[in-house]
């Protein structure tokens, strides 16, 4: 297991958010602020899921669901503290066929702690049938929730969202070494208690690596229909020029509401984003600079998409739709976020909606399973 | 209207009820119809129809609004539904929910596992090849491929007879994991409203279409693993279909594609100009490397002609020749490289090269270089180049080696 991790250069200040963020190793019960080296839990502290106590559903998925927990043992300050505990069932990841996805995340995730707009994960531990992801709990609740809410942004809030993520793409793609995360969408950007984003949800996140000293592409398509590049639907092979495609579709669904390719059949979503161009609706009106930033990242050819092209992230930053931020003090969470979340406390979760508890049904992980995959889990 | 022209330039594979009457557009505010209008352009300046009708039948034109919207080969949804949504009301037909994630098996190219893969191929005649290249040819899943891709899916479509009727080829809400090709008979399309197929005599629920020889359906199983949209009968006794399923599709263009990513970077790493690059650098300008063919006797670069590209020769052979002498001054073979100085400079070709056999080169042009990379000159200066006695415009304009 990866117990260290770089630290990513400029250390955030994370004095602000202090308060809310979990405590790297619970066990001891010391912060660990700033000592991200240590933040994965030593073998000998597994952790079991009778450690903690659920207090609610945040969120499901295909294979997954994510919970609010709170620590069920030690002292009452201890059993203050929240966090989300992400829930994967083996016998549902095998038969996805998301064993490599899963470990993949695991080892991304450890891999990036520490990057103010990631989500952190503390520790991961697993029982017979079950793998368990331990992060740090973000209460604002999902961008995708406020969006929808208000229908659509105003551009300077477009712009705050987009500049964070530009950030959180930049360090992936290059300061993490090609990192792809390969879901960008409102669903996957939670708000912290202040308002900045927090990237959750690394199931498709993938380091391109190297072989030979050769960067490599990679082929399994995953990702949302709406956000899918065109190499993803083609399987031409893609890189992290897919982050930059869905930035693009991100920035409109931000300023109309909607994204531009969509259809209730996913196969005619796949022939627009092929074959058409991005259309802008009269009204909201979109600006120029916004509409100019759109189409550059949403560009089928390679060559010519911006953030792919040479210059990578600083020509993303420089680009007129970013005229005005300020890249260090966003860095350093100093620009005041466009919506405050309503936490009221920690452990608050009313920005969240609410969904149907695990009903305790689920496909039994058979001894034939454990023998045959559990070795691929081991990390957990 | 304006909702014929919105309809798939992709032809009757995209949409088998093509040609019904749900195309009359279903009014709408102005300013929808002015982005209809807007999308009208769009469209002329995009892609030609294609193939020619396949013979589809629409019985019941009811509108079927494709509950999973699975299977992209049934596609009755009305034009306005295919327009950009409404800029003043909200897009009433758009789901607001939020959206899943959908994810294929994780492949990896043959080179990267050890483990030996060829492509299966299951033999057919010139007639049944033709055809199917027709049914192919119009589908946007395979419109990009080359010539050997093509070759290799035609040559993993397997027969699959169906030889009685009311066979469930697919079903409503079930896992697709086969994309299918109609060669005989003909297949009626069931679609109920609940999204699966329910039991008792009714449970396929209503027809929405028919699908006839030389037509396809379940493409989306081509891409990952989504339920069913509908459910698939044969009509007929004695029908045909020729299946492919997703692993074999995804792995042939993987492995093709990874296979000639791998040459072009070992190719550009020949190339001296070019010897500073990164491999990291060679990936991008492999990404951006486009396949060109020309037959025997083409000129693929013209003397005297302001160079604007450079080419790798990926099959076949070329000539270079000077002053229309009939005497080759060169002879390029498989590997080699020529016109690279375009990048640099906009001095006018000192040569011709044309092709002796058919050939297959890769290209890029000076532009998207600078693209990607920023100007050549950036490129040269970190080189050993720059102390090369000789210097780069001495070269030989054509071969740089």
């Amino acid at each position: 297991m990866a117990a260290t991790v770089a630290k990513p250069g400029p250390v955030p200040d994370v004095g602000q958010e202090h308060d809310l963020r979990p405590v790297a190793n619970m066990e001891a019960g010391g912060v660990s602020q700033g000592n991200a080296g240590q933040r994965i839990l030593p073998q000998h502290q597994r952790l079991k899921l009778t450690d903690f106590a659920l207090v609610r559903t945040l969120g499901t998925g295909t294979f997954a669901r994510v919970c609010l927990v709170r620590p069920a043992v030690g002292s009452e300050e201890e059993r203050e503290k929240v966090f989300a505990l992400k829930i994967l069932r083996k016998a549902e990841v095998i038969k996805l066929k998301q064993i490599d996805h899963v470990r993949d995340e695991r080892q991304i995730l450890t891999d990036v702690a520490g990057y103010p707009f990631i989500t952190e994960l503390i520790t991961t531990f697993s029982d017979y049938d079950s793998l368990y992801m331990l992060l740090d709990y973000i209460p604002g609740g999902e961008l995708f929730s406020y969006l929808r809410r208000h229908r659509r942004f105003p551009e300077e809030w477009a712009q705050f969202y987009a500049a964070e993520i530009v950030l959180v793409l930049e360090f992936l793609h290059e300061k993490q070494g090609g990192v792809a995360y390969r879901d960008l969408k409102p669903e996957n950007l939670l708000l912290d208690s202040q308002g900045h984003v927090k990237l959750v949800d690394f199931g498709f996140a993938k380091r391109l690596g190297s072989r030979d000293d050769r960067p490599v592409e990679t082929y399994t398509l995953c990702g949302t229909p709406e956000y899918l590049a065109p190499e993803v639907i083609q399987n031409k092979g893609h890189t992290t020029a897919v982050d930059w495609w869905a930035l693009g579709i991100l920035i409109y669904e931000f300023l109309t509401g909607y994204p531009p390719f969509w259809h209730q059949n996913p196969i005619e979503i796949y022939k627009q984003i092929i074959e058409k161009p991005v259309i802008f609706p009269a009204e909201p009106p979109i600006s120029p600079s916004a509409q100019h930033i759109i189409r550059s990242f949403c560009t089928v050819d390679r060559s010519r998409r911006l953030g792919n092209i040479s210059g990578g992230s600083q020509q993303v930053k420089s680009h007129p739709f970013f005229q005005g931020v300020d890249w260090d003090a966003l860095l350093r969470k100093q620009i005041r976020p466009p919506i405050q979340p309503n936490v009221r406390f920690p452990g608050d979760a009313q920005c969240f909606d609410i969904y149907p508890e695990d009903d305790g049904k689920r496909e039994p992980y058979t001894e034939e399973m454990a023998s045959q995959y559990d070795k691929l889990f081991e990390k957990f | 209207m304006s909702g014929t022209t919105f309809t798939s330039p992709f032809a009757a594979n995209s949409n088998p009820f093509g040609n019904d009457g749900a195309r009359s557009e279903s009014g709408g505010t102005p300013s929808a119809e002015l982005l209809n209008v807007i999308e009208e352009d769009e469209n002329d300046t995009i892609t030609s129809p294609t193939t020619p009708s396949f013979g589809f039948s629409n019985p019941s034109n009811s509108g079927f609004h494709g509950p999973f919207g699975g299977d992209g080969t049934f596609d009755p949804l009305p034009p306005a539904m295919r327009t950009p949504p409404n800029p003043d009301s909200y897009p009433a037909q758009y789901n607001f929910g939020r959206r899943t994630s959908v994810s294929a098996e994780s492949l990896k190219p043959v080179a990267d596992n050890n483990d030996n893969w060829t492509p299966p191929s299951y033999p057919k005649t010139q007639e049944q090849l033709g055809r199917l290249k027709k049914a192919i040819e119009g589908n946007f899943l395979f419109s990009h491929l080359d010539d050997e891709q093509n070759a290799q899916i035609l040559g993993a479509l397997q027969e699959k007879p169906i030889p009685a009727k009311d066979i469930k080829v697919i079903t409503q809400g079930d896992a697709g994991d086969y994309f299918y090709i109609v060669e005989k008979g003909s297949f009626d399309v069931y679609v109920n409203p609940s999204g699966a197929l329910q039991a008792g005599p009714e449970g396929m629920g209503n027809r929405v279409g028919t699908i006839q020889a030389g037509g396809s359906f379940g493409e989306l199983a081509l891409m990952y693993n989504a339920p069913r949209a509908a459910t698939v009968v044969s009509a007929d006794s004695g029908c045909t279909l020729w299946a492919l399923d997703r692993v074999t599709f995804r792995r042939i263009l993987m492995e093709s594609t990874f296979a000639r990513r791998r040459l072009y970077e070992s190719f550009l790493e020949e190339v001296p100009l070019l010897s500073s690059l990164t491999p990291y650098e060679r990936s991008k300008i492999a990404d951006a490397l486009e396949t060109l063919k020309f037959p025997a006797g083409h000129t693929i670069i013209q003397q005297g002609d302001i160079g604007q590209s450079f080419f790798l020769l990926e099959s076949g052979e070329a000539d270079a020749y000077i002053d229309n002498k009939p005497q080759s001054v060169r002879h390029y073979r498989k590997g080699d490289f020529f016109g690279e100085l375009a990048l640099l400079n906009d001095a006018p070709r000192a040569a011709s090269v044309v092709s002796t056999t058919e050939v297959k080169v890769a290209t890029l042009g000076k532009r998207a270089f600078a693209r990607l990379l920023g100007p050549v000159e950036g490129i040269m200066r970190r080189t050993k180049y720059v102390g090369v006695k000789s210097g780069v415009e001495d070269m030989d304009p054509l071969h740089a080696s």
